[in-house]
């Protein structure tokens, strides 16, 4: 019996162990999240969303920064998103007997876990070295990169939930290949479609790596593309390192935006790809 | 059917199109691939003066002179290496903990509930783990960890010289545990998924012998998921390596590489971040692409083979 | 092996001139009435390696439904996916042979699919209404070919309803997505979407396996008033659909036609053992 205690005392070691590595794993989204709460509520007010950046020691708001984050990751994803889709569509409804597509497969899924970094390194030799100067376009082709492979993950892996005897279906009318795609896969996928640009979405709006070296960051109102643009991100970066505790708010108040507003995007990607699952009837 | 000419015309007409469309998506999946080798080329494009200037003394010295251009890159690649490996202590275990939980333990209707938390923890941006790591963890851990790490691990022989120094808050130790808190939620939704594609009946059959969970999980589900376990663990660990903002904030940024994993260091990624855009000398800059550029190369071998485990195993299991 | 199958299938051309039998069994069957409009001539198929179907020869008559049946795995299905090349989105599988429709061999080089695919219509065993309204449903097949004005397109979609046994029931909804529907008005959805480009043949590839009895019921009396104008070819499982719904049945068994002939002579007096053992229940 012995043998039997010991096994059970091991079992109860386990189970209890796995328990506390949850609570572990949970205590740290609540700790952040609490930390951001009380750091930055108390910097979030009309200001923030009215005022630039201020210099040091004086107050201000995060107005330019918002605005270039929005604008750089919409631009990101203008770019991105379409590229993402099109070579998704090439794996789920044109590359099955390809042999490129395991390549590209196995290539976009490496590309997915890159560091973002890099792509900001590529940028920076691709771009800004060429044109002579920090932009905010260079920062959204940047993030259009990092947008590309989740894309294409998501789309080819909707695309291939969509029953097949549809695409026949439509084949059978007569359908050119490209109509069967266009009108019925990506129409029977589409909130699939819609949950995989969100997710990309909420992954670049965080992304501060690939920005240093792009779009730089700006202390002014800049709208101008090629010019370097403020953006969320780069300035909590800068702001949160900095000795002035102005600037240091500003920070906490930005990274309490950026988090809701990822947080809140991720949310909703996943209510929609939950609540639509498959639009096919079968 | 309309009228013979007409039809024909439209048939013409899509036959077009539908050539049209197959070759722009061919086009935009061969991107994917062009993408990746523009990448490298453009970073050996760019790291050529300092590889060519230091040869391979670039990853054994550890000077990092910008006044007097010489450029070695040792510190921030052990300094990568240490960080990450710090990671995957913390991190492969805590996983394995919550991959268990979700799939073994925890009843039905919390599974999702707490599986959207651990997959939100991977939705945080990293600068978030940055500015929470600096303001928070760091001070914890000067006050309360890095004192007791010290008084206790830092008097044993061998392994004290490690946990040596004066408590800074900020340093190697202290980017790795924030980084494993990165690399959990990756690790542990890739063992939970795979944990996910043991046939019930093989549990069963092994619940049926009077087993315990611990047992069915060591001795069943683990072996039976290995390469998925494994090619997870790459995953994460290919994550831990190439990430930036949240290290960035906590190494300290010293190339002076130190025995005490208290003391600051750097990575790669975060020497980068920190001095990329101050690095007006071309060689200085060249050194950091470098840098760069053996970070890729080491993130692209990690990761392919962390692809190359959950192929294995998909192909396996039939998934 | 093959032979024997090659000889058995060829046996069955003449049945066209030298069947006495079927024109006694049903004189009202006349001969002029019987215009071939689809010949099938020594039709071999293959997934890559596999043989699916072995020398099948088989006319297919004008205006007439005709059943193919036989158990599971037996080609019928197959064979019908051949009939609007269906098999060619998969590129392991090919047809080898000759297949006529109004005398032109439709697995020539020089066919046109999607213009194949828009003279022959196809309905599936599940219903597969396209994620849009019921309209769009009805008229996404006549824009691929037709630029129809508005009213013209009202007109059509009506028509394809209303001939469908749909109209009255989706007549207030048409902008509701197809969807929303029951599986058997799915069906009838999809047969209308058939129709609605004017083809001349229907597949329908067990039309009624997803649907209960009621809407079964619908689909097979349909199926009986749309064969005024449609050459019908059905696949199905069910004995008695065969029988109540079909005016040809063609059994196959293992890829290879074993018989062919007057629905109502393969439910009563079949040459071969074989299929008087399947129409009886005796195996499959």
């Amino acid at each position: 019996m012995t043998r039997y205690r010991r096994r059970r005392l091991a079992n109860s070691m386990l189970l209890a162990f796995a328990l506390g590595a949850t609570v572990i794993g949970l205590f740290w989204l609540v700790a952040i999240l609490a930390t951001l709460l009380f750091n930055g509520l108390t910097a979030i007010n009309l200001a923030l969303f009215v005022e630039t950046t201020p210099p040091p020691g004086s107050a201000g708001g995060l107005a330019n920064a918002i605005v270039g984050s929005v604008i750089m990751t919409g631009v990101g994803v203008l770019i991105g998103a379409p590229v993402g889709l099109l070579a998704g569509t090439f794996l789920a409804e044109y590359g099955h007997y390809s042999r490129i597509s395991p390549i590209v497969r196995f290539i976009n899924d490496v590309l997915l876990s890159a560091p973002s970094i890099i792509v900001g390194l590529f940028v920076y030799q691709l771009m800004v070295i060429r044109m002579g100067h920090f932009s905010a376009i260079a920062g959204a082709v940047s993030l259009a990169i990092i947008v590309i492979p989740v894309v294409v993950r998501t789309t080819e892996d909707m695309l291939n939930l969509v029953p097949n005897s549809l695409r026949e279906a439509a084949f059978a009318l007569g359908a050119p290949k490209w109509k069967v795609v266009v009108m019925v896969s990506y129409r029977a996928a589409v909130q699939g479609l819609v949950t995989g640009i969100l997710l990309a979405i909420a992954r670049i709006s965080g992304e501060t790596a690939p920005l240093l070296f792009t779009a730089l960051n700006n202390q002014f109102w800049s709208l101008n593309l090629d010019a370097p643009m403020a953006n969320l991100p780069v300035v909590i970066f800068q702001f949160a390192l900095s000795p002035y505790e102005d600037w240091q708010r500003l920070a906490w108040g930005g990274a309490l935006l950026i988090t809701f507003a990822i947080l809140g995007l991720n949310i909703g990607a996943r209510a929609l790809a939950a609540r639509g699952g498959m639009r096919t009837g079968a | 059917m309309a009228d013979f000419a007409l039809t024909r015309r439209f048939a013409g007409r899509s036959s077009i199109a539908d050539a049209a469309f197959k070759a722009s998506t061919w086009c935009f999946a061969v991107l994917v691939l062009v993408l990746l080798g523009a990448v490298i080329i453009a970073l050996i494009d760019g790291a050529l003066m300092a590889l060519e200037r230091f040869g391979p003394s670039f990853v054994i010295t550890e000077t990092w002179n910008p006044v007097r251009e010489t450029f070695g890159g040792r510190a921030p690649m052990l300094g990568t290496l240490i960080t990450s490996a710090i990671a995957m202590l913390f991190g492969i275990p805590i996983s394995f903990g919550i991959a268990v939980f979700l799939t073994q333990l925890c009843p039905v209707w919390a599974r999702r509930p707490l599986g959207v938390g651990i997959e939100l923890l991977a939705g945080i941006p990293s600068i978030i783990y940055g500015i929470w790591g600096l303001f928070v963890l760091a001070p914890y851990m000067q006050a309360h960890v890095q004192p007791l790490l010290i008084d206790t691990l830092g008097a044993l022989p061998l392994i004290g010289p490690l946990f040596a120094g004066p408590p800074l808050g900020i340093g190697m130790l202290t980017a790795g545990f924030i980084l494993g808190i990165m690399v959990l939620p990756f690790i542990a939704s890739i063992m939970r998924d795979v944990f996910d594609t043991v046939p019930s009946m093989l549990k069963e059959s092994a619940y049926g012998l009077g087993a315990t969970t611990w047992e069915v999980v060591w001795n069943v589900v683990l072996p039976y998921t290995r390469v998925g376990v494994v090619g997870g663990i790459m995953l994460g660990l290919g994550r831990a390596l190439g990430e930036t903002m949240a290290v960035t904030f906590v190494i300290g940024n010293a190339h002076h590489l130190s025995v005490s994993l208290l003391a600051p260091g750097t990575t790669i990624s975060a020497a980068l971040a920190n001095e990329f855009t101050e690095a007006v000398e071309d060689i200085y800059q060249s050194s950091l692409i470098a840098l760069g550029l053996i970070l890729f190369v080491i993130t692209l071998i990690v990761l392919s083979a962390a692809k190359y485990m959950l192929i294995r195993l998909q192909s396996r299991t039939g998934t | 092996m093959a032979d024997s199958a090659a000889t058995r299938g060829a046996a069955f051309v003449p049945v066209r001139a030298t069947s006495t039998v079927a024109a006694v069994a049903n004189p009202a069957v006349a001969a002029a009435a019987r215009q071939v409009k689809i010949e099938i001539k020594d039709l071999n198929f293959f997934y890559d390696k596999f043989q699916a179907l072995k020398h099948i020869s088989l006319s297919l008559f004008d205006r007439k439904v005709t059943a193919f049946v036989g158990p599971s795995g037996c080609g019928k299905s197959t064979l019908l996916r051949v009939l609007n090349r269906m098999y060619e989105l998969y590129p392991k599988q090919r047809a080898v042979g000759e297949v006529l429709v109004d005398g032109a061999n439709i697995l020539g080089p020089g066919q046109d699919l999607n213009m194949l695919r828009a003279k022959i219509g196809m309905v599936f065993q599940k219903p597969t209404p396209f994620p849009m309204s019921i309209y769009d449903n009805i008229a996404f097949g006549i824009r691929l070919y037709e630029p129809l004005s508005q009213s013209e397109m009202d007109e059509r979609v009506q028509s394809a309803l209303e001939r469908a046994a749909l109209w009255g029931e989706v007549k207030d909804k048409l902008g509701q997505n197809g969807l929303g529907l029951s599986g058997g008005q799915q069906q009838r959805l999809c047969i209308a979407r058939a129709i609605a480009v004017k083809p001349t043949i229907l597949l329908l590839d067990e039309p009624c396996s997803a649907l209960d009895p009621i809407s079964t019921q619908k689909i097979e009396e349909l199926i009986t008033e749309l064969k005024t104008e449609y050459t019908i070819v059905i696949v199905t499982h069910n004995m008695q659909q065969a029988a109540r719904a079909s005016d040809y049945t063609a059994f196959m068994y293992l890829g290879e036609l074993i018989e062919f002939n007057l629905t109502s002579v393969i439910f009563t007096r079949p040459e071969k053992k074989q299929t008087e053992d399947y129409v009886t229940g005796r195996f499959g």
